[in-house]
């Protein structure tokens, strides 16, 4: 079995505030392309974080616009992803998130969440 | 009927049953139609007044299309029929059939016919390790449509089956009353239509009513795929049935993975390996580069896009790592099987760089290099720092999934194909000696991609200094002093793993192998305990492992052959490598057209003919482009700057050979060969298994300058 390590309550939120300040990144020069993410709370609307990504350079915003791909999950399984506990793309398989547009650049995207916890040393 | 499985496919989705057309499968069984690694029907039975039906004839007219001839009753001596059954069938976004009921009788039928249909859901991994399921299904009709569907948490699978024709619809399937007038006929169309998401987003089946013909799922029709293949034209005439199935296989085995725009990829056999393989859809890409190129372009953009980023232990993912294997089944979804992707392979990585390199040379395409310059490096950089287990400047490897991972992370997977002589297994972690051919070969080709297209000539000579380094610590360590070749691994001790293999080809082709050792090199593979006749072993007759039919320990492998062939020709040993290429298509022959993914080592003298070994696989993909690589090693083509070079050197049962419009950089060129018409008069209709003898004179050269070779020092 994969890695278990716990999900981080926030880790949503901290992933993003730390994409912020991410800086350059040089596995993502030749990508371009917006993400939405829509971070579903059970009762309240959806949060929304946009991600543009342009020649390694990644800006974070909070809007709720149009872009080419949109992500969408329940804050539980996002907080997982978040903090390493999950794999986005075993997510999307099983439909706990959904990805619409070019799910091309979700693919790419995944090299900035971060990498579980290790079974060893 | 399990022995006549009929197997129609359109990428990732298949229909395998039985010559009736139809599927009763169990947990175990493999018929089914299949999407996207899940079973969406497991039963598909259709009777005609209660009885089961008996099959006439089948004509696969196509790989995705087929038309099955019926009649009733089953298991009479013979069949005195009133009526027959034409079922027409193809596949793509599901199945589309044409039922056909042909009265031949004066008198009208009044008939009740029954098609029940059924789902299990289970994943392409359950299918094979017999495992049971741990979500919920449910059944219902709505709007005239069957609907079965599977649900566990938030995954939704669905298969709605729905007929042209009035039906009775229930939970079970689609029931017809009938009427046929004399010499009359009754028909109707059946969809079934499989779909994944919440409220079952469904695929517009491919072939939906009223369109009567069936298209494949690629982005080019079977036709014009075969029309812009290069043309061959060849006095051996079976050279012609060999390259039209190769093209047609290779059509059949093109994969478009939902995030490739369309594009698609060599995936690796088929039914069962439709999916991206790292180092299946690279060695496949490299054989047909000088065909269908785009296929290595697809290849590489896949495989770059899901390069390792992290140190993953359940996938064995590293960052730079190539994967070996993608999957999208329910197993996968949940994280019961590593494939999202897994990475647990030691050898796609380096040769990611090489295909990379070698798509270069041959299209001129710098766009795609610069685009994975990124990619490339961390691949580079993966080699020496994730691939070097053991810290002795060579790629090993042993599993970190313990559990689902591979234990094997080279060509030859199964569990005994690294052997010392004496028949002793080593433990891991196992460095084979055909990883640091690879190492080196993507050091020399990053260097040259560095220099010429990255301008980076700080990084090409730090690789290629590397890639010296490599060379001259690998002839040492590896080099089996008393057996004069090169042994098969070291060991966890850093010893020789010495037993006598195949792997010495590869070693030639990646131009590891110094100069000196070659000639050694190419006696063992052109010998007697290696050359069967037809092709070269896996595993040198004499080793305590030797098994002419054991899967990697004796068995010839016509992809193997294929690169060892090219390996020959890079050291300039071109009568050797014609004389692989005359074996491995003399066996094509036999084999009509099609090669299977690994024969029996016997000698050639003994059994006359190939005996196939015993696979579930295919055409497989690497087998379908051996005969496109052979004809590129007979021909001696090599790109080299904006031309193509032509330098062939044919088997004597050939005695001239072209191939117009070639793609590549220059364009489109043609290139023609000839042999010596004395020696292949005796040759011409003989077929009785003895080794021929090929061209020893240096041939004729071809249409362009016969000078230049690629270096293989």
């Amino acid at each position: 079995m994969p890695s278990r390590q716990p999900t981080r309550p926030n880790a949503t939120t901290e992933f993003f505030r730390e994409l912020q300040t991410h800086g350059h990144e040089p596995s993502l020069v030749k990508v371009s392309g917006t993400l939405r993410f829509d971070i579903v709370d059970d009762a309240a609307a959806p949060s929304h974080w946009l991600v543009s990504l342009k020649k390694g350079e990644i800006a974070v915003s909070r809007k709720n616009a149009r872009a080419d791909c949109v992500v969408r999950s329940d804050r539980a399984t996002f907080d997982g992803v978040a903090s390493g506990r999950l794999n986005a793309f075993a997510a999307l398989l099983r439909e706990a998130l959904s990805a619409q547009g070019d799910v091309g650049l979700l693919v790419l995207f995944q090299r900035l969440f971060p990498p579980p916890a290790r079974s060893e040393p | 009927m399990s022995d006549e499985l009929v197997r129609l496919l359109d990428g990732n989705t298949f229909v395998v049953s039985d010559s009736r057309g139809d599927i009763e499968a169990s947990l175990t069984d493999p018929t089914g139609l299949f999407s996207f690694d899940c079973r969406y029907l497991s039963k598909w039975v259709l009777t005609v007044n209660g009885e089961r039906l008996n099959p006439l004839s089948v004509d696969d007219l196509q790989y995705f299309e087929a038309r099955f001839f019926l009649v009733p009753g089953t298991g009479t001596v013979y069949v005195d029929a009133k009526l027959s059954v034409i079922r027409q069938r193809a596949v793509g976004g599901g199945l589309h059939e044409e039922l056909t009921i042909l009265n031949h009788d004066g008198q009208p039928l009044a008939l009740t016919v029954k098609l029940e249909a059924g789902s299990d859901f289970a994943d392409l991994f359950e299918v094979k390790d017999a495992l049971k399921k741990k979500g919920r299904y449910h059944a219902s009709v709505k709007d005239g449509q069957l609907l079965l569907g599977y649900e566990r948490e938030a995954l939704h699978r669905l298969t709605a089956i729905s007929a042209s024709a009035p039906a009775h619809v229930d939970e079970h399937g689609l029931t017809f009353t009938v009427q046929v007038e004399p010499h009359g006929r009754w028909t109707t169309d059946i969809d079934v239509v499989v779909a994944a998401g919440p409220g079952g987003r469904q695929v517009r089946p491919k072939y939906a009513r009223g369109e009567k013909r069936a298209q494949p799922n690629m982005g080019r029709s079977l036709e014009r795929w075969l029309a812009e293949a290069p043309r061959l034209d060849c006095d051996w005439e079976p050279l012609h049935a060999i390259y039209r199935r190769s093209l047609i296989d290779l059509a059949a085995l093109r994969f478009s993975p939902p995030i490739a725009g369309g594009a698609s990829l060599p995936a690796a056999g088929l039914p069962w390996f439709m999916t991206i393989f790292g180092r299946d859809s690279i060695l496949t890409s490299l054989q047909t580069l000088p065909f269908t190129p785009e296929l290595a372009a697809t290849t590489l953009r896949m495989l770059g896009d899901w390069q390792g980023s992290r140190v993953d232990d359940f996938r064995d993912e590293d960052p730079g790592r190539i994967l070996h294997e993608l999957r999208y089944g329910e197993m996968t979804a949940f994280e019961e099987r590593p494939h999202s992707p897994y990475y647990g392979c030691a050898d796609a990585t380096p040769l990611f760089v090489v295909l990379l390199d070698e798509y270069e040379r041959w299209t001129g395409d710098r766009r795609l290099v610069r685009e994975f310059e990124q990619e490339a490096r961390a691949a580079l950089a993966w080699i020496d720092r994730y691939g070097d287990l053991m810290g002795n400047g060579y790629i090993s490897y042993r599993r970190r999934n313990e559990q689902t991972g591979l234990e094997n992370q080279c060509w030859k997977d199964s569990w005994d194909s690294i052997s010392y002589r004496d028949g002793r297994l080593p433990g891991f972690p196992r460095a084979t000696c055909e990883l640091q051919g690879y190492a080196y070969d993507a050091k020399m080709r990053g260097a040259r991609l560095a220099r010429e297209v990255c301008k980076d000539p700080a990084f090409a000579a730090e690789l290629e200094h590397q890639a010296t380094e490599l060379k001259r610590r690998f002839n040492r360590d590896f080099w089996v002093q008393d057996g004069q070749y090169f042994a098969l691994a070291l060991d966890a001790d850093g010893k020789q793993v010495d037993s006598l293999t195949s792997n010495n080809g590869h070693l030639l082709w990646s131009g590891i192998v110094e100069k000196s050792k070659a000639k050694a090199v190419v006696r063992h593979l052109l010998g007697p305990r290696l050359f069967s006749g037809w092709g070269v072993r896996t595993l040198a007759e004499g080793e305590a492992r030797y098994n002419p039919i054991g899967y990697h320990v004796g068995t010839v492998w016509p992809f193997d052959c294929s690169f060892i062939a090219w390996g020959l020709r890079r050291y300039g040993f071109k009568a050797e490598a014609a004389t692989i290429a005359a074996g491995i298509l003399d066996a094509a022959e036999l084999f009509h057209g099609r090669l299977p993914e690994a024969f029996g080592g016997y000698e050639r003298g003994v059994t006359k003919y190939p005996v196939q070994y015993p696979t579930a696989c295919s055409p497989q993909a690497w087998s379908t482009g051996a005969p496109l690589l052979l004809l590129r090693t007979m021909l001696g083509l090599e790109p080299l700057d904006g031309h193509l070079i032509v330098d062939p050197a044919l088997p004597d049962s050939i005695g001239t050979l072209a191939l117009f419009d070639i793609p590549g950089r220059w364009g489109h060129t043609d290139a023609y060969a000839r042999g010596r018409p004395e020696l292949r008069k005796g040759a011409r209709g003989r077929r009785d298994g003895s080794v021929r003898q090929p061209v020893r004179r240096a041939p004729a050269a071809g249409r362009r300058s016969a000078a230049a070779r690629r270096s293989a020092s």
